[in-house]
């Protein structure tokens, strides 16, 4: 009884307030395992209707950051805000809306899928008793599991076990789904659909949080990344933000690769040969004035593309650089630049 | 305050009740303050305590046995620790008496007319006529006089021995929720006994014996006491002093003078036999006799067989006699001939290798000094 | 955005769900079946005793011919010692250790179950199939006591023969006591579960501590501590089978299993509310 009046209370109070932008946001988090640290003055911003990707290696500190963020962690150090509530007092009020799959599906393998869903259905507090039967069939649907249902969860794929630990995230419409590597152990056509499945919430106004260890997921499904490297958040903020702020270049196809260089230069503009062309660095310059040095030289230009840098060499140099001495003032530019 | 810790607190809090509530469990039951009785001198309570009527009553007696002799099989109310009679009385010699063992129980009833002495172990029913077995109670071994029914027995011992002895009252207690004086008998100093002191808790109102309690010298903790642990004084329910006996049970019905399938009957065979006579007086006093070879073999037999009770029975057909004392106890040897003496905290037995048999609450010395007088 | 309430789904359901899942769970029927086993085999092993002369052996043993009544009672001390604290151990170790470790345990945590609400739930699962495991084991035996001993009443130790339905009522008593004994044991057995994910750790914990107690209990230099061992009161339960009932024993070991109820669930709660998941 108790535990209802305060809740009341608690959500009048946050209602009054200012209305919250973030979906899920972290302030100097920190979990030390014994002497270990694991994460470390993390503040990650979760907004609301964002998809954001939670990208590192394996050991980065996703999972358990993931795991704080859902209040089965508590931090050593820091804060949480869940749909606005601060943790842990207001999980009872938080979770219900949040769906969450994390550090892979667990199911009992004695049960079926159906019975499994079930079972995880009646602990909902958002779903009617009468509710259950048809939200289980729907959630099944969904995932394509629908015909595996009366299976039991023991004889299971890898890829099926992914899909049910899925349709149980989504059993009841979420605010926010936690999503911890989610297409592991999924063919290419699961892939597919747990993306499919990312978009429409989505586009259905939900916010997801998605981790991986796969640069391309994040980078077809996100619109924000957040990434993460022994233990601390490296770089986030939107994506494609993040990968305009670094410096892109230009690939000149051109059977006169000799030429090119020497009019680039004469007009100092920086170039180096590649395959079947030049490639322009885009400092200090930029397109139009490359291809009309070029003409005006008379070299000729079969093709022009700009090269977008990928997610993976943005991550490819933050993880580096993170290495190298140059660490913090390399992270600093990436931050100024999404701000 | 966070939850957490409050959820924390309040386990912490359980963690500790349910140990406090072990260790209150665990702690003898709280004899409570002593009560406020008027002031009643030691003649004047003996006195009352001899003239008491016998009462109606039902209740449980604890005994708590620390004699140091060895166990006898079955009947752990004589053994060294603490075990339970429960007893009724109708207050007209209609009695109950149940002896609960480890996982048996004898039960004894006396209706009036008959009395019935029922074993669980055994499944066994001795029937006798009314009162026939009031001379000895009911599976316990005569000459270990290890009493079960203070009323009864208490006040033979006051009686017996008030010359010897110094009475006085010391203080009040409760007994089983009852308010009692504390009778104190010291021996006098000319004594010869291994006993310091008998203290008898006497019921304040029906001047009953609630509680007795023997101390020997060099001990605070009694040798034995016997004493109720629960009493319902007043009419007790009839059916309680009713026996019938069940249908599988094998019903016996000895004839006292003969030996029985009983191992009781043997022992009391042997006591009739051998011509008890008594040396010294008060506290001194050494009980003799001469057991004849057979008897004694026949009752050894039977401890033998109950101590390995079971299925396979009938392997104790010889008994070595001699070896079974010498295990309970040491040999002695003197100018009347060799024997085992077998010492507890309240006194002693000496066997004779010859059947001669002398017992007492007196020092090892007092009891080779009797058993030359033995005829 | 609209406020949020702090929601939690019916504590009924929960209930119903814990309840199913246990019973779906291969090992419970096994187990079930299994314990079902042990009156039959104590029954027939007796009446092959009961052949011969004199008693079928010590104790209840003793007074089991013709006596159908006291199989159940034979069986349930018989079982107390060791098969049933096993199973105590079983439910709470597939509680919450087997949760853990098929990762079910986070799934609830998530839904979100409160931390000492799913505690609740799983000391109530672990007690109502402690209570079903122990009337199993009575009911099996009633009826193969019958068949095979008959019996229109039940013959006590202290030798008074009480009708059918006030035996049945001393087996409904001997039902609760013991329970409530497996209950005891159970609820530390819970309190190791909450701090593994193993739940065999959990049973071998949970078997080599009654075991040490039971041998503990054997050293009369140890006098002091029997009271408070759970094992020690197990012997007074056959005070069940005296006439006219003395309920001091019976008393006392309650409230000793009842002190290691409050002390294992307080344990868990506190092992639970602080624990990383």
């Amino acid at each position: 009884m108790t535990t209802s009046t305060s809740a009341r209370v608690g959500s009048a109070a946050s209602a009054a307030g200012s209305t919250p932008v973030f979906a899920a946001r972290t302030r100097g988090l920190r979990k030390v395992y014994g002497r270990t640290v694991a994460v470390d003055r993390v503040d990650l911003d979760v907004p609301e209707g964002a998809v954001l990707g939670m990208l590192g290696p394996n050991g980065s500190g996703k999972t358990t950051t993931i795991r704080m963020l859902l209040g089965l962690v508590r931090p050593t150090e820091g804060e949480v805000e869940l749909l606005g509530k601060a943790l842990p007092d207001g999980v009872a009020q938080a979770l219900p809306h949040v769906g969450a799959l994390v550090e892979g599906p667990g199911f009992h393998p004695f049960l079926t899928g159906r019975e499994n869903l079930r079972r995880a259905a009646a602990f909902e507090p958002l779903l009617a008793s009468g509710d259950i039967r048809q939200a289980v069939e729907d959630a099944l649907e969904r995932v394509g599991l629908a015909a595996a249902a009366h299976r039991r969860y023991r004889g299971y794929s890898l890829g099926m076990k992914q899909r049910l630990g899925l349709a149980s995230a989504l059993l009841v419409p979420r605010r926010l789904i936690v999503l911890d590597e989610p297409t592991n152990g999924l063919d290419p056509a699961g892939t597919r659909e747990v993306r499919k499945v990312i978009a429409d919430l989505h586009e259905a106004g939900s916010t997801v949080v998605v981790s991986s260890h796969l640069l391309s997921e994040i980078e077809a499904t996100c619109t924000h990344v957040a990434v993460l490297h022994r233990g601390t958040v490296v770089a986030q903020g939107e994506l494609a933000e993040l990968l305009h702020s670094d410096s892109s270049s230009l690939l000149i196809v051109t059977p006169d690769v000799d030429d090119a260089l020497s009019a680039l230069r004469a007009g100092r503009i920086s170039a180096r040969p590649f395959a079947e062309g030049v490639r322009v660095e885009l400092i200090g310059t930029t397109a139009p004035v490359v291809l009309e040095t070029l003409v005006h030289a008379g070299v000729a230009v079969h093709e022009a593309r700009r090269h977008r840098t990928g997610l993976e060499d943005l991550f490819a140099r933050l993880t580096e650089a993170e290495e190298s001495e140059h660490s913090l003032s390399a992270v600093d530019t990436i931050e100024e630049g999404t701000r | 305050m966070d939850r957490r810790r409050v959820t924390v607190v309040a386990a912490a809090v359980g963690v500790v009740a349910g140990a406090t509530g072990l260790g209150v469990l665990a702690m003898p039951a709280g004899a409570g303050p002593a009560p406020v009785l008027p002031d009643v001198s030691a003649e004047a309570l003996v006195e009352s305590v001899l003239n008491a009527k016998p009462a109606a009553f039902g209740g449980s007696v604890a005994v708590n046995n620390d004699l140091g002799i060895p166990a006898l099989a079955g009947v752990p109310q004589l053994s060294d620790g603490a075990s339970t009679v429960r007893m009724w009385s109708d207050g007209t010699g209609k009695v109950r008496v149940q002896l609960p063992g480890g996982d048996s129980e004898r039960t004894f009833v006396d209706d009036g007319q008959t009395a019935w002495l029922w074993d669980s172990a055994a499944q066994t029913v001795v029937k006798k006529p009314h009162g026939s077995f009031e001379e000895h109670q009911p599976g316990l071994g005569d000459q270990q006089a290890a009493p079960t029914d203070p009323v009864t027995v208490s006040r033979q011992v006051v009686a017996a021995i008030q010359q010897y002895s110094d009475v006085t009252v010391d203080g009040t207690a409760r007994v089983a929720n009852r308010p009692a004086y504390e009778l104190v008998l010291t021996p006098k100093p000319t004594e010869k006994t291994v006993l310091r002191e008998v203290r008898i808790a006497v019921d304040s109102e029906l001047r009953v014996p609630l509680r007795m309690a023997v101390l020997t010298n060099g001990t605070d903790a009694p040798a034995v006491q016997v004493g109720f642990s629960e009493l319902n004084v007043g009419p007790q329910d009839a059916s309680l002093f009713a026996f019938a006996p069940p249908a599988g049970a094998k019903v016996t019905e000895p004839d006292v003078e003969e030996p029985t399938a009983d191992d009781k009957a043997a022992a009391e065979k042997a006591l009739t036999e051998a011509k008890p006579q008594v040396i010294g007086e008060g506290w001194d006093v050494v009980v003799a006799a001469r057991t004849p070879q057979e008897a004694l073999a026949d009752l050894a037999e039977r401890q033998e067989q109950r101590a390995e009770r079971g299925p396979q029975r009938g392997e104790g057909g010889d008994v070595d006699v001699a070896g079974l004392l010498k295990q309970l106890g040491k040999p002695v040897s003197g100018t009347w001939g060799s024997g085992t003496l077998i010492t507890t905290r309240v006194g002693g037995v000496l066997v004779a290798d010859d059947g001669r048999v002398v017992a007492g609450a007196v020092p090892e010395q007092v009891l080779l000094d009797a058993i030359g007088q033995v005829k | 955005m609209t406020a949020l309430v702090a929601a939690r789904a019916p504590l009924g359901r929960q209930l119903r769900s814990e309840l199913r899942w246990i019973l779906r769970r291969p090992r419970t029927v096994i187990g079930l079946a299994s314990l079902c086993l042990v009156p039959i085999l104590a029954g027939v092993g007796l009446w092959f005793a009961t052949d011969g002369d004199g008693p079928a052996g010590p104790g209840l043993a003793a007074i089991i011919a013709g006596n159908g009544l006291v199989l159940p009672v034979f069986t349930l001390f018989l079982a107390l010692p060791l098969l049933l604290p096993l199973v105590g151990a079983i439910w709470a170790a597939d509680g919450l250790a087997g949760e853990a470790q098929h990762g079910t345990l986070r799934g609830l945590l998530l839904s979100p179950v409160g931390r000492i609400r799913l505690l609740a739930i799983k000391s109530f699962g672990v007690a109502i199939m402690s209570l079903v495991a122990v009337t199993l084991i009575a009911v099996v035996g009633v009826i193969t006591g019958v068949v095979l001993f008959g019996g229109e009443g039940m013959l006590t130790l202290s030798g008074s023969t009480l009708s059918f339905g006030e035996g049945l009522g001393r087996i409904a008593l001997t039902i609760a006591l013991v329970t409530v004994q497996v209950w005891g044991v159970a609820a530390i057995a819970m309190a190791i579960s909450a701090c593994t994910e193993h739940p065999l750790v959990v049973m071998a914990a949970t078997m080599a501590g009654v075991i040490v107690f039971a041998v503990l209990g054997l050293f009369s230099a140890l006098d002091w501590l029997h009271p408070y061992l759970i094992t020690s009161a197990w012997e007074g339960m056959i005070d069940v089978m005296r006439d006219p009932l003395p309920t001091e024993q019976l008393w006392r070991g309650t409230v000793v299993a009842g002190c290691y109820v409050l002390i294992g669930l307080s344990l868990a709660a506190m092992r639970l509310a602080t624990k990383d998941n």
